[in-house]
Parts: structure tokens; C-alpha cells; sequence
């Protein structure tokens, strides 16, 4: 078992080499220019967010913005890098799976001896390891943008802030594996739960912003997102969160093992 | 112990058609060809055998394994080509191979280079980059280089140009030769008149008849065009029950016979027969003898 899943992973991979770059590069420069502008913009900014309302704050994470950690968190990882790291999950995920199936090359690995199961966990793991990817090139970059201009990105906090978002995304794969439990066409599965994301982000915006709606949170995986980069990361909320994503892999493996393969 | 055996599988989608009640059998080193139209459920048949379509009711037994419960042990000792091979625009064919011999547990490529060779195949450009009859050879060396003991083949020559398709026929007549057992699906008599031992007829989803290829060619209507020398009497041809259609002109004579071709031709015999013609049956005329037995009850 571990040798066919560990070549189809392989070869997920390969397919998606570009991926990796493609998603990777544009990330990870955003976040080095964020980084690298911030000793020019940091009296300026401290100043303007004094005067936010304090919901506002709240809302979008953002304690203060007197270091370049919380101007960070407060341009890339409450918003922008969760949301794309969750939309390239399900991308990745329907592309082993509704992807191969709508190319035939799903018809092609199931001549072969091996189970769909077993592709569905090579599709998962395969995904897992590409968002592993992209966040390191993103974070990568991000310390070189702050190693050039000086900012003085720390460490450990800007690792945290990163790895944080891996449990999250990894959700948008369970769900990913889930829809195609429902649907072989693309289209259908990225759309789905690319609405999800976007729908549990507003809840969870909603949730924020009015405490009275704060129970609503509870529906959405933001909630346990955080802020990993000032506060560390949360260990119960990550595994908790990590788990999630394997059960709904879990559950959609065993949607997919049972249903027709026919768009 | 035959290598496929169904029992009224069937496979309905909804409201629309896919099988119904499809029961045959295929013995070990057969060549099994389903012939039918577009759309008459052949596709479906396949599909639902391989596992990736789970049979509505009915039965499926590949090498005595059940069709969807073993299916994996099945696949591991068969070789598939899907009808209109496709895998990725970015990969190529080596790739492709590379990852079906790590999954089938196969160091190396067997004799995909061989095979290759043979269908002038290229391994090293993406899929995406070859023209539809170059897919189809890098699948039909996907589907055989591991020499599997059961080949099932969907629209086999599809996109291939008639030099390839010889070849295609030549590497049948081998893995028959090597004991494989073959089924192939097509809407090519003469394909299936020249590889296949036995047909299974498919019309809208229905297995309607399994004929031996040489009953299933006797019992359609050819057509025999004569040059005769002499404009004789043929009140002997005319009067065969089998023989239909009898026309004469300037010499030429044209009918079409059905069964056996041998009365036909002894009640012709004492005339001077210049040059003779036999035209085989098209599809078309083949399914509309077994429509006609069909709606006759027979």
C-alpha cells in the first residue's frame, strides 16, 4: 500500500510542480513587499489604527500594527493567504480526483491494482505536502523580503503565523474530497467549496463583528484559526482543526469508493 | 472456467438507458468482440464489468472473482484501454507508464519500448502534443505492457490510421497465440469480423444476440454482383428461398443471399460466370437481420 500511494503522490506532485510556483511565487513576493514596506509605513500606520474602531480591529485581527508581526498578520494571514491556501486545496484535491476523472486519466489508474481509496489518500497527502510547498516558498520569501529591507521579521512568530494556515486549508481538501463524493465535474466541486470558504470566512466576520452572533462562529473553521503569529500556535485548535480535515477526507473516500465514475 | 461470466447485469441511470439483463460469457484465450453503435451500451458494459460503474442488479465474475467485491485482485491481472484514451495534456506516456509499473508492482517497463516500436509510438512528448491516433497507441501500450492474462479493449482502433490498425490486429492475434483473452468493443464489422472468435450484439442496452462471427456474416444479407457471359435462365436462383432482390442487367447480375452461400452458387454453376463480386454485409445490415429476428420473435 505504501508503495503505490507514496508514487502517487509522487506523480501528483509532478503534475503540479508548476502549481507549486504558481501559487508560491505571487504569495510569497505579496508578502515580502508587506514586509519589506513596513519600516517606511510603520509611524504612519500605528497613528491610522489608533483611530479604527475597536470591533473593526477585532474583526480583522488586527491588536495594533506598532511591529511588522502584526502588520503581517493583519495584511496576509487574517485574509489573504488563508483564503487562497484554502481555495488551492480544493483545487488541488479536485484535480487527483474530479480532475483525473474528467481528463480519463482516472480510468487509466484504475486498470491498475489499486483501490480508490488509496487514491483518495494519495490525492490528500499529495495536497497536504503541496500547501506544505507553497507556504514554505511564501514564507521563505517573506524572510528574505524582511532580511533586505531590514524589518526584522522574527522567526518563530512568522513560522507560527504560516504553519497555522496548513490545518485550515487542509479542511478545503476534506470538503474538496467530500464534494467529489457528489460530483466528478471540477467546476462543481471547486465552486462548492470555494462558496463554503467564502461563507465561513463572512460568518465568522459576522460572529466578530456583532457578539450577540458569536455563537455562529461555531459552524466555521475560522474560528479556530487564531493569531498564530502574535499569539503562537494553538495546539488543541491545530491538531482538533488537522483532524476535521482527515475525517472529512475520511468521510469523502468512502463517498467516492462508492459511487459511479461517470461525470 | 470462463474468464468473464455476467448474469442479468444491468446498469440503469435514472431514466436514461445503460444495460439491461446483459448475460454472456467468455472463455479463456477467446477473442470476445461487443459490436454495436454509438451509444448502444457497449461503453457501459465495459464499465460496469471494470468496476467503475456498480451494477444496478445482475452479476459480474472476472477470473471467478466477483466484478466489484475483488475488483482490485481482478485488475491486477488485466490490462484496460477506456474508449477515447485520454490521461493529462503535461504528461507523457513514459510518465504515465512509469507510475502504472510502480502500481502494478513491475520493475521497468516490460515491453512497453518494444511495443513502442512497433506502433511507432512516441513515450517523451506530453499527451497534449499528439494527435488523437497517437494517444490512442501510448494507451494501447498502457493497457498491454505488463502482458496481462485478460485484455479489455474499448474502441480499440479508434484514431489509428489503417497501417497502425493492422498492426493493432497482428498484436491481437498474438496475445490470443500467448493464451490472453481478449474483449474489445467496436462499430467496425470488419474489425470484428477479422480478430474476433465470437460477437455479442448490442442494441440500446440489450445483448441481443451471441453469434460465432461466421453465423453472425452467413446469417446477414450479402450482396453477390455476377458478370455472365450468357443471359441464361436463372428461374433456378430466383427460386432459392434464401436469395432476395434478383436483378438483371446487360449481363449483370445482382442479389442478395442470406445463410449458406453454397446453393446459391451451385444454382448459378452451369452458367459462364465471367467475374464474380461479394460484397460482406455493413453493420447497418448485420443489425438489421438480428432487429428483424428480434421483432420476430426469433
Amino acid at each position: 500500500m505504501t508503495a503505490q500511494v507514496g508514487a502517487l503522490v509522487r506523480a501528483h506532485l509532478s503534475d503540479r510542480r508548476r502549481s507549486l510556483l504558481a501559487w508560491g511565487l505571487p504569495l510569497g513576493l505579496m508578502s515580502a513587499f508587506i514586509v519589506a514596506i513596513f519600516p517606511s509605513v510603520e509611524d504612519a500606520l500605528s497613528k491610522a489604527v489608533a483611530d479604527y474602531p475597536p470591533a473593526l480591529k477585532e474583526a480583522f485581527g488586527i491588536g495594533g500594527l506598532t511591529n511588522v508581526e502584526q502588520y503581517l498578520q493583519a495584511e496576509m494571514l487574517s485574509l489573504i493567504v488563508p483564503l487562497a491556501l484554502g481555495y488551492l486545496a480544493v483545487r488541488a484535491v479536485a484535480s487527483g480526483l474530479s480532475g483525473a476523472a474528467e481528463t480519463g486519466r482516472l480510468d487509466v489508474l484504475l486498470s491498475a491494482p489499486v483501490s480508490r481509496r488509496r487514491l483518495v489518500v494519495a490525492g490528500f497527502i499529495a495536497t497536504a505536502v503541496e500547501l506544505l510547498v507553497v507556504l514554505l516558498i511564501t514564507g521563505l520569501l517573506t524572510a528574505a523580503g524582511s532580511v533586505l529591507s531590514g524589518a526584522g521579521l522574527a522567526a518563530g512568530p512568522a513560522v507560527a503565523g504560516f504553519a497555522n494556515v496548513w490545518p485550515l486549508a487542509l479542511v478545503f481538501a476534506g470538503l474538496g474530497v467530500v464534494a467529489t463524493g457528489f460530483s466528478l465535474r471540477t467546476s462543481v466541486v471547486t465552486g462548492s467549496v470555494a462558496g463554503v470558504l467564502v461563507a465561513m470566512y463572512v460568518v465568522d466576520l459576522i460572529g466578530r463583528l456583532d457578539p450577540g452572533l458569536s455563537g455562529v462562529r461555531y459552524v466555521s473553521v475560522f474560528k479556530y484559526y487564531g493569531n498564530a503569529i502574535e499569539d503562537g500556535i494553538a495546539p488543541l485548535a491545530f491538531c482538533g482543526v488537522t483532524l476535521a480535515a482527515i475525517a472529512l477526507a475520511a468521510l469523502g473516500a468512502w463517498l467516492f469508493d462508492r459511487r459511479d465514475l461517470a461525470a | 472456467m470462463a474468464v468473464i461470466e455476467t448474469d442479468g447485469l444491468t446498469k440503469l441511470y435514472g431514466k436514461a438507458r445503460g444495460i439491461e439483463d446483459v448475460t454472456f460469457s467468455v472463455e479463456p484465450g477467446e477473442v470476445f468482440g461487443f459490436l454495436g453503435p454509438n451509444g448502444a451500451g457497449k461503453t457501459t458494459a465495459i464499465r460496469t464489468l471494470l468496476d467503475m460503474l456498480h451494477p444496478t442488479r445482475g452479476s459480474a465474475r472476472i477470473f471467478g472473482l466477483d466484478s466489484h467485491r475483488d475488483s482490485v485482485a481482478i485488475r491486477a491481472r488485466l490490462g484496460n484501454l477506456p474508449g477515447d484514451f485520454g490521461y493529462g495534456k503535461q504528461t507523457s506516456g513514459r510518465e504515465a507508464l512509469r507510475l502504472l509499473a510502480r502500481l502494478r508492482g513491475i520493475e521497468g517497463f516490460g515491453r512497453a519500448e518494444a511495443l513502442a516500436g512497433r506502433f511507432r509510438a512516441d513515450l517523451d512528448r506530453p499527451l497534449g502534443q499528439l494527435s488523437r491516433g497517437n494517444r490512442q497507441k501510448v494507451g494501447l501500450i498502457l493497457a498491454t505492457f505488463h502482458s496481462p492474462e485478460l485484455l479489455i479493449l474499448d474502441e480499440p482502433t479508434s484514431g489509428l490510421d489503417p497501417l497502425m490498425q493492422e498492426e493493432f490486429m497482428e498484436l491481437v492475434a498474438e496475445e490470443r497465440e500467448r493464451g490472453c483473452t481478449v474483449v474489445l468493443s467496436s462499430h467496425e464489422l470488419d474489425e470484428v469480423e477479422r480478430v474476433c472468435d465470437r460477437v455479442g450484439i448490442v442494441r440500446t442496452g440489450k445483448l441481443i444476440a451471441v453469434e460465432r462471427v461466421a453465423e453472425l456474416l452467413g446469417k446477414a444479407l450479402r450482396t453477390v454482383t455476377l458478370e455472365l457471359a450468357d443471359a441464361g435462365d436463372l428461374a433456378d436462383l430466383r427460386a432459392l428461398p434464401n436469395v432476395t432482390d434478383l436483378q438483371m442487367l446487360d449481363g449483370q447480375v445482382n442479389f442478395k443471399v442470406s445463410g449458406d452461400l453454397d446453393v446459391a452458387i451451385k444454382a448459378i454453376a452451369h452458367h459462364h460466370v465471367v467475374d464474380m463480386e461479394l460484397t460482406h454485409p455493413t453493420l447497418e445490415e448485420v443489425f438489421l437481420t438480428y432487429y428483424r429476428e428480434e421483432e420476430g420473435g426469433g
